[in-house]
């Protein structure tokens, strides 16, 4: 259920917007989509994955914060305990809106029914008494440009992984420390042999693309299931 | 009697008695704490204005910060503004905010504000505080713990319920023991302390310290102490007030700082609570007369005050003496509060004098009589040396004026001005207040102070080689600024939705 609005002075000057984290504010999800553009930031935090849309077939990357739906390891009370946010997650309730005719600048729109609009008086101010965009939207309007950008130059990285055959299924089967059996199946991750046994020619051109750096970031991220167990012993352990 | 200091008996259960009561029993929680009030005495009622510092007396006290604002029909205050104080031309207004950056940096800001030629007012330059109270905004959001806040901040109260609040916090959670009857005499001991009170149908009461905050009757410390008193009026010139309260509009913004207007022989007091505003007029009797005065006071509420009607008010008078007692501590006897001494409500300094008293005494309280005359002497000087400081902060604001009514002459006459404060002025047109000028611990108004006021009243701030002027941190304080106009609450939201919410515990009455 939503609401998308052209975000503009004049209907939305006295909105406010509430900026902590909560489960009652849309956090409680076990993944979101991360960019290609910033899998530095977000490997250094959370494992990253590949799922195929059944209908399309297209790649997507994501960010893991659980391993079942509606479960966010890193959200505890109103903290989220990780410096960075993927940006597909820390826009919201915002997103761009693509005006119909052809080649027109990308406004902002907002979810009105998004949990993150705020009601209580409290919150951040998205414009001020005068109209003009508040430091918190003029950073939301930088980081919707970032994110529709980075969207806009995913797909390459996607075609260059497909065509070099580099994506293969991956399960993941833990053992916590109650005995449970913890399981992740139906994502793809980089096809490590498929990599290490790339010709110099192939290398060269995914290097020049940029993508190489990227494809590293994606199995550096791996480690991060590490942390995403411990999270889930520990979360097990307190009930 | 015991040599142990063990029993500390508080006469009078207004503001000062029961703050300190509450006070001593939770920081001393080994000693006896008694407090004495007359059944019949109603309280002044006009000590609405509190400081920063009562943050910290309440969190000592334990009381939780929701259940104080809800039960004292609470409003965060913020700073004062003063309207018309330089020439009484409509854009004549200037905030002394209660956050200040450190010295360094507000020297910095203060001398880039002169550089680039006084843009805008000079308290925004220096503090993000300034457009937060413009906007009426909350210095703090729900979620933040208790007493905490984005910018400093102390609180509007209504007194009658603060001292409500505070009794059944006293009796109920802290041990105190309350007696209802009035004080007809005291017995002395040998060496002339106090031993007991005489209570009109109860026993006598004896204890080992006595507090006196029974008001201006100051029945303890004038009466059986023999304290004298040092007239300030040749100095501070008001000596009455006529105070009304009008209420407010439900979801009318709610003002973040008092505000201080100047009229032809005085100035108006302007408090808003949630549900109403105090409103007085504070004048010199020698220059305005009682019935012009209630005209101004009526004006100013039919001018300031949507929907008021002036016409249903009868304002309160109320006659002050502007001074304090030559020795606050004798004996085994203090005065805290009124009893200690009064002055024209301008800096709110009544509420906060109380917690200073019993901040000092609480710190070194003498555990037997024998160091007792050690602590009175230092408490004397301190307490002298405060009444000084305030007595020249509030002379002030008058000085730099420039009305012309004949109040306003008389206020400016040298003969008027203590000398030490015509010292630092000539001394403040070559360099900034400074802590040369208030070198001590706690000064009630430390340099930030003296500049908010100095140079919100057109007084050039002096470029002294050696100070560089700061543009960077100007435009850092307009960013923070618009930075937390945008996350803080409205005033009135917050403390609505805060009485929506589901009411605290309450005390058992």
């Amino acid at each position: 259920m939503s609401q998308h609005q052209i975000l503009n002075p004049a209907d939305h000057g006295p909105l406010r917007i509430h900026t902590e984290a909560g489960a009652e504010f849309g956090d409680n999800v076990m993944a979101c989509l991360a960019m290609p553009a910033e899998f530095r930031e977000v490997q250094a935090h959370y494992p990253i994955v590949f799922r195929r849309d059944a209908e399309t077939g297209k790649l997507a990357a994501l960010a893991l914060f659980g391993f079942e739906a509606g479960e966010n390891l890193f959200l505890n009370g109103s903290t989220w305990e990780a410096r960075y946010r993927p940006m597909a997650h820390a826009v919201q309730p915002f997103l761009i809106g693509r005006p119909a005719e052809e080649g027109a600048a990308p406004q902002v729109h907002v979810d009105m029914k998004n949990p993150r609009i705020s009601s209580s008086g409290e919150g951040m101010r998205v414009f001020d008494d005068a109209g003009a965009p508040s430091p918190y939207l003029e950073t939301i309007a930088a980081m919707l440009g970032d994110l529709d950008y980075a969207w806009g130059e995913s797909a390459a990285f996607f075609t260059a992984l497909e065509a070099y055959g580099l994506v293969e299924p991956f399960s993941l089967e833990v053992t916590l420390d109650n005995g449970a059996v913890q399981s992740l199946v139906g994502f793809q991750t980089i096809h490590e042999d498929r990599l290490a046994s790339l010709d110099v020619e192939a290398l060269q051109a995914l290097m020049t693309e940029g993508h190489l750096a990227r494809i590293y970031m994606v199995l550096a991220s791996l480690a991060q299931f590490g942390n995403l167990v411990a999270r889930k012993n520990r979360k097990v352990l307190l009930g | 009697m015991s040599n142990a200091v063990q029993h500390i008996v508080i006469v009078g259960g207004g503001t000062a008695g029961w703050l300190s009561a509450c006070l001593l029993a939770a920081r001393l929680p080994q000693k006896r704490v008694t407090l004495v009030e007359a059944p019949d005495i109603p309280t002044i009622g006009v000590g609405e204005g509190t400081w920063p510092t009562m943050r910290e007396t309440l969190s000592t006290i334990g009381i939780a910060e929701a259940e104080f604002l809800e039960q004292c029909d609470a409003a965060f205050k913020q700073g004062s503004r003063f309207d018309g104080w330089r020439d009484g031309s409509p854009q004549d207004s200037y905030l002394h905010p209660f956050s200040a950056p450190a010295p360094a940096d507000m020297m910095a800001l203060a001398a880039a504000w002169q550089a680039g030629s006084q843009q805008g007012p000079f308290a925004a330059a220096i503090t993000p505080q300034h457009l937060v109270c413009s906007a009426h905004l909350a210095p703090r959001q729900r979620a933040m713990p208790d007493y905490a806040g984005a910018l400093n901040y102390g609180y509007h109260l209504d007194a009658g319920k603060f001292a409500t609040l505070l009794m059944r916090h006293a009796t109920t959670r802290l041990g105190v023991t309350h007696v209802a009857a009035a004080v007809s005499g005291v017995t002395h001991a040998a060496n002339g302390d106090i031993a007991a009170l005489v209570l009109q149908g109860k026993e006598p009461l004896e204890g080992d310290i006595f507090l006196d905050c029974s008001g201006q009757a100051a029945i303890l410390i004038k009466d059986h102490c023999g304290a004298g008193w040092v007239d300030r009026s040749d100095v501070s010139f008001n000596n009455r007030a006529l105070a009304v309260q009008v209420p407010v509009q439900p979801g009318s913004p709610i003002a973040a700082q008092t505000i201080g207007t100047a009229h032809e022989a005085g100035w108006l007091w302007d408090i808003g609570l949630p549900t109403r505003r105090g409103i007085g007029c504070v004048y010199a009797s020698r220059f305005l007369s009682d019935e012009r005065a209630a005209e101004i006071l009526l004006g100013y509420v039919a001018n300031k005050v949507p929907g008021a009607d002036p016409a249903s008010l009868t304002p309160r008078k109320l006659a002050f003496a502007t001074g304090h007692r030559d020795r606050f501590w004798i004996g085994n006897c203090l005065a805290v509060g009124l009893s200690a001494g009064f002055i024209e409500p301008l800096e709110a300094s009544a509420i906060v004098l109380i917690e200073l008293s019993l901040k000092a005494l609480a710190d070194n309280f003498p555990q037997t009589r024998a160091s007792m005359d050690i602590h009175a002497a230092r408490f004397n000087e301190m307490f002298r040396y405060r009444w000084d400081r305030i007595v020249e902060f509030l002379k002030l604001h008058y000085v730099p004026s420039a009305r012309t009514e004949p109040y306003w002459q008389a206020q400016r006459a040298p003969e008027t001005i203590p000398p030490r404060l015509a010292e630092c002025l000539a001394l403040w047109r070559e360099q900034s207040p400074s802590v040369w000028d208030l070198p001590r611990i706690d000064e009630m108004f430390p340099a930030a102070s003296q500049q908010y006021v100095l140079h919100g009243m057109g007084v050039p701030v002096p470029l002294a080689p050696g100070v560089q002027p700061s543009p960077a941190r100007l435009a850092e304080v307009a960013a923070k600024a618009r930075a937390l106009t945008a996350a803080l609450p409205s005033a009135r939201d917050y403390l609505d939705r805060l009485s929506a919410q589901a009411a605290p515990p309450r005390i058992p009455a």
